[in-house]
């Protein structure tokens, strides 16, 4: 073996010279960013917070307000004592409880449905062989590009040919068309290893068997957001809602409250009110499922 | 043929046989639209044999497992499980226990789970496969593990409860395709072992697929090499080894590969020689006329280095690289252009550059003609 003393000596290079971004900010030769930087990023996020967050803030304050307190000046934003008359009156005289009811049963339900048959049908467009089978799919694909506006109208006729305009049917049935949910149980399903179904059929179990007992299991936290997403997408839905039927014991949350609004005035204060006490399901689904929500996120970046 | 009257028909020739063949494969075809997977299989698999499929990759060793399990349709042909015809019966009903590559194991259930499952779907009583789970467990050395989940565990742990979940219902036969590929060198070795000796305490037939030639020849009863879809020969490994049917098997078996040299036959005054970079006289000569074109396989270890200046040596080359492996050298030798690869015991005797002599026994001749099927006859 050479001794160091024997080899050639190290090549050993000048520190290089500062850069101009370096001379001007500081910061390190690795590219971690200044404190000026630093300083930078929090002023946009804090001014973009305020934007984002300030209408909320607004709502919730309007809510807590009697109707003539809203346009006093200067405007308080924090009333005190809060006035929760406008929630009493919503919740004990007005339709707003069964506007309720009705978002949460023909959300649930649709949600409950939709899961079911998408992961279902993803199964079958992702592992099963039959005819057709990728023609359907490209067919399935070609409905998501055609803007729901377009279908209105169609839906409609189609929902009165069927007798079930104006009843829970009508607002529970459309929603199940919606491909998206079997685009994704398809592209999720078809991740899964070959052999574990192979391994599956040899242990004995039949096709729905694998479908119940190894698929359904392996893809809960897809399921999940699949259920998160259907069920905001219902929550929120207006459009169809508002076509679908006209007994106002029917309406759900977003028409209700759009209904509140007669020709010549608005509560502003009660609208909020039903605003925020509207937001709250949604809000409580978020805080309770968002850990599947991160994990979902980060599932794709690792190695499985 | 109709497929509901095959679940019963017999395979007419196992009828007068002591024992039915544990797994049968008659003429067995695979095509993909125009591309051909498996062409014409026939295949005997006795009862409590340990048969490697052996081949380099997309050769079609898998596709044989898959049609055996019933995972995949044969194109053509038939399969017997036990004399019975399998062809349209589905891969519960088969009485075969697959092992996969990656294990296959089901992520969500706990190894006790994953191992009994195969029980649970049959329906067996919850007590008797709690039993059969905990037997299973010891004879795996698994019982520590039972609650764990699949990613809690090693990869030979892993390999082991893919062992415990096929071993459980004590199927007519173990299909493995290629269990040991996932492992790490050596991990692969002690499973190996691990895997023989488990084989020999349950005497099941066992049919393995690899790529590797060490696990074939260290594990299998016997072999049968595959290329291109087709069965090259089927044989014990000495078989294999000493007598190759053909250049592929020749080349594809041994490391490093046997040495093929290019030539023809010579017949002259009764006496019969190899012409090619060297000339060497045959004694079990290939009953061909003089010109024949064919090619010369011998071992690197059948080839023995003797310095430059030894009367009588069969040929001299030029030594172009040494590679010292340990135990032995690699040595690449230049015969006219023509090169060989010779095995010697020990290492530094000999060094890159120099001339040496070759000497190349007779009765470790390989000779193939044109095509590559052996010429030589038996002896």
């Amino acid at each position: 073996m050479t001794t160091r003393a024997t080899r050639a000596p190290r090549v050993r290079p000048e520190r290089p010279a500062p850069t101009l971004r370096e001379r001007l900010f500081g910061g390190g030769a690795a590219g971690e960013p200044s404190r000026f930087e630093r300083a930078l990023y929090h002023l946009v996020l804090i001014a973009s917070c305020i934007v984002l967050v300030g209408p909320f803030l607004m709502v919730i304050s309007a809510s807590l307000k009697e109707s003539g307190q809203l346009f006093e000046y200067p405007p308080r934003w924090l009333p005190f004592p809060p006035y929760l008359g406008q929630y009493e009156k919503l919740l004990t005289d007005s339709a707003f409880p069964r506007w309720m009811f009705n978002t949460l049963f023909v959300g649930t339900i649709v949600t409950v449905a939709k899961v079911f048959l998408d992961s279902m049908a993803g199964y079958a467009f992702a592992k099963l062989h039959f005819v057709g089978r990728n023609v359907f799919f490209l067919l399935m694909i070609a409905m998501l590009l055609v803007p729901y506006g377009a279908i209105i109208l169609p839906l409609y006729t189609v929902s009165h040919a069927l007798g079930i305009h104006d009843t829970y049917l009508a607002l529970i049935l459309p929603p199940l068309c919606n491909p998206l949910g079997v685009f994704l149980m398809r592209q999720v399903i078809s991740m899964l290893p070959r052999d574990l179904e192979n391994a599956a059929r040899l242990d004995g179990v039949s096709e729905f068997g694998i479908y119940r007992r190894i698929v359904l299991p392996l893809i809960k936290p897809s399921l999940v957001v699949l259920a998160i997403i259907t069920f905001t997408d219902m929550y929120m839905s207006f459009i169809w809602p508002l076509v679908a039927v006209r007994d106002t014991d029917l309406q759900v949350l977003t028409v209700g409250v759009a209904s509140m609004r007669n020709m010549t005035s608005v509560n502003f204060s009660l609208w909020s009110a039903a605003a925020v006490l509207g937001m709250v399901p949604l809000a409580l689904a978020f805080f309770l499922f968002q850990r599947q929500f991160q994990a979902r996120s980060i599932a794709g970046a690792l190695k499985q | 043929m109709n497929p509901t009257d095959t679940s019963t028909a017999t395979h007419p020739a196992a009828a007068q046989a002591d024992l039915p063949y544990a797994i049968e494969l008659v003429g067995v075809n695979k095509r993909y639209g125009a591309l051909t997977v498996l062409e014409h299989v026939d295949l005997e698999i006795e009862p409590g044999e340990f048969v490697v499929l052996l081949g380099p990759s997309g050769c079609g060793k898998s596709t044989i497992l898959k049609i055996i399990a019933g995972l995949e349709d044969a194109s053509g042909g038939e399969v017997y499980i036990q004399d019975r015809l399998v062809n349209y019966v589905r891969p519960k009903d088969r009485d075969v226990s697959m092992v996969f590559q990656n294990y296959a194991l089901y992520p969500h259930m706990t190894v006790a789970a994953n191992i009994g499952f195969p029980l649970k779907m049959r329906k067996v009583a919850r007590d008797v496969v709690a039993q059969r789970v905990t037997e299973v467990a010891a004879l795996l050395e698994l019982g520590q593990q039972l609650t764990k989940y699949p990613e809690q565990l090693s990869g030979g742990q892993r390999q082991r409860v893919a062992l415990g979940r096929a071993i459980i219902r004590d199927p007519v036969a173990f299909l493995m395709d290629e269990p040991l590929s996932n492992l790490d060198a050596i991990l692969r070795v002690q499973m190996r072992s691990e895997l023989l000796q488990l084989h020999r305490r349950v005497g099941k037939t066992t049919i393995y697929v690899t790529h590797d030639q060490v696990e074939a020849m260290t594990m299998a009863d016997r072999i049968v090499v595959l290329k291109d879809g087709a069965v090259q020969q089927i044989g014990t490994t000495r078989e294999i080894y000493s007598r190759p049917a053909n250049t592929f098997v020749a080349t594809f078996v041994g490391s490093p590969q046997m040495n093929l040299l290019p030539g023809h036959i010579e017949r002259r005054d009764g006496s019969v020689a190899f012409v090619g970079v060297v000339r060497i006289g045959l004694d079990a000569a290939p009953p061909v006329e003089d010109g024949t074109q064919v090619t010369l396989g011998i071992r690197p270890e059948d080839i023995r280095l003797r310095s430059a200046e030894t009367p009588g040596a069969d040929a001299v080359a030029t030594v172009r690289l040494v590679e010292d492996v340990g135990a032995e050298d690699f040595v690449t030798v230049d015969i006219d252009g023509t090169r060989c690869v010779v095995r010697v015991a020990g290492h530094g005797s000999v060094s890159e550059g120099t001339t040496v002599a070759l000497e190349i026994p007779r009765d470790v001749l390989h000779v193939f003609g044109a095509d590559g099927t052996r010429m030589d006859p038996a002896p």
